[in-house]
């Protein structure tokens, strides 16, 4: 498990704590009573802590009965512990590879005032990508995930790029840019921040201009999607410098040349990149809708041959790297057949 | 699988019973746990989640849901309370028998801070009230369930870590 996972299971952890002790008060009231169900079903993983941490509750009946120090002792201890030199509870695991939420929030804080001094116009250039100046003497590398495949890679610069299924990425830095080209597929970027340097990343007709923050591109046949988790970026058209719109943390715009400019949405960013942590999420999404999504990361493709299962409900939150548990699930609905064949998987009305 | 179970089931189940189920089968049975909540469309409809949760597990774990899933069936959630139900459940993410868990909870127990530990061993261990136990630590209530909900998490990813 990486420290990036364990650092999450924490947090869930915390919050399972927390409502163990909550239910073990009392009984909860109604209104605690549906958060804590919609609690558990945002994911499998919050369930998984929940158990975990209702076990460690019933083990510790047995594993507190200490036979070489008395209650009164604890107690003792427990009064005379001074709060203001408590050290973290938790000991993180060291964040080598991923910098800390922390640590982007003050970055992107830095970034902020660093672009309010200097004047946007320098920073958030957001210029013509023939115009944008790369000495040819740059070594461009290049990254590419296969079909279900995930990448993470840390830049020269420390920030780190993921690379989704079926993606490709072309990196150049020179002394004043730090310019991405995203060929295919779908990234998210946690951008160093550097303010004499901006990070651009041009996909397909969109540009994103950033100092430090943290955004997730996904390149689609109609548009380009760009999605920001923290902080802010600037976007505009590749191809021209012209009306610039700038997408704070939870918006997505929505890029294409023939609809430009666009207006930011809101989303819950955590969903849109939930592929770093090798889940998909859906809430009250279409099957189809869910399929396409699958066959990004799948071995072998969904195909619906019931037209009307189309439009079925979906929810919840599954593995990209494990399509059983998905068919499991698919097994699981009530009239829904699933036939598992050499090229794909079927699934129709029963 | 479902052939040696055919053949051996009584054994099988009866050796099932008796050993903690491997990592892969707690994460079956977790995953089959959650698409039972998400069948669930109305959620006035439980009244006690953590004892639908509980007994949805315990259920599963005893019909050996991994191994047959079709078997695994309905249910009566009002027969028995929550902690009844806390009894049996198996450990999740663990392959450790009960007294080696105990053991090894003991050891990651010391490295809580006092606070913490004192919380908890008051009200697993003496079954004080968050209230009582906010007396005897001259602390808040607030503090008392913070301490203790602290204690679980860590305690918890700790075992899962070493598990």
């Amino acid at each position: 498990m990486t420290s990036k996972d364990e650092q999450v299971r924490a947090v869930i952890a915390e919050q399972a704590g927390e409502w163990f002790v909550t239910n073990d008060e009392g009984p909860l009231a109604t209104e605690d009573s549906a958060a804590l169900v919609a609690w558990l079903k945002a994911s499998p993983a919050h369930l998984g802590e929940f158990l975990g941490v209702s076990v460690v509750a019933r083990d510790l009946r047995e594993a507190c009965v200490d036979p070489d120090s008395s209650i009164d002792t604890l107690i003792a201890r427990a009064r005379a512990e001074d709060e203001t030199l408590v050290r973290s509870l938790w000991p993180r695991v060291s964040a080598a590879v991923f910098p800390s939420r922390r640590w982007l929030t003050a970055a992107v804080t830095l970034a902020s005032l660093a672009v309010l001094s200097l004047g946007l116009s320098q920073l958030w250039s957001v210029r013509p990508a023939s115009q944008v100046s790369m000495p040819a003497s740059v070594p461009a590398l290049h990254f590419a995930t296969r079909h279900g495949q995930q990448l993470v890679q840390r830049l020269a610069d420390s920030s780190v790029l993921h690379l989704n299924t079926d993606s490709s990425v072309t990196v150049r830095y020179s002394d004043t840019e730090r310019l991405i080209t995203l060929t295919s597929g779908q990234a998210v970027f946690e951008v160093a921040h550097e303010p004499q340097r901006a990070f651009r990343v041009l996909a397909g007709s969109a540009q994103v201009v950033a100092v430090g923050t943290r955004f997730d591109v996904r390149l689609t046949p109609e548009a380009t999607l760009v999605t920001v988790v923290e902080g802010r970026v600037a976007v505009g058209l590749s191809a021209t410098s012209a009306a610039i719109i700038q997408v704070g943390a939870d918006q997505q715009l929505r890029v294409a040349a023939a609809e430009w400019p666009a207006r930011p949405v809101a989303v819950d960013a955590e969903r849109t990149t939930s592929w770093l942590r090798r889940e998909i999420v859906f809430d009250h999404e279409p099957l189809e809708q869910v399929a396409a999504e699958f066959n990004r990361y799948a071995p072998k493709p969904i195909a619906i041959t019931t037209p009307a299962l189309r439009s079925l409900e979906i929810s919840g939150v599954f593995a990209t790297d494990d399509p059983d548990a998905f068919i499991a699930f698919l097994r699981s609905l009530k009239g829904v057949r699933v036939e598992v064949t050499e090229k794909e998987i079927r699934v129709s009305r029963e | 699988m479902e052939r040696l179970f055919a053949e051996h089931g009584g054994a099988l189940q009866a050796f099932l019973g008796r050993r903690v189920r491997s990592r892969a089968d707690t994460q079956d049975l977790l995953q089959e746990v959650y698409l039972r909540m998400l069948r669930i469309s109305d959620p006035e409809a439980i009244r006690d989640p953590v004892l639908y949760v509980y007994t949805v597990a315990n259920n599963l774990a005893k019909e050996h849901a991994v191994l047959d899933r079709r078997r695994a069936s309905g249910m009566d959630i009002d027969e028995v309370a929550a902690h009844e139900q806390l009894e049996t459940l198996p450990a999740f993410d663990s392959d450790l028998d009960a007294a080696r868990r105990v053991a090894r909870l003991r050891v990651v127990l010391k490295q809580l801070r006092p606070k913490c530990q004192a919380a908890v061993a008051l009200r697993f261990t003496h079954g004080l009230s968050y209230r009582e136990i906010a007396a005897r630590l001259e602390v808040s209530p607030q503090m008392a369930k913070k301490y203790v909900a602290q204690a679980l998490a860590h305690c918890r990813r700790r075992m899962a870590r070493l598990g």
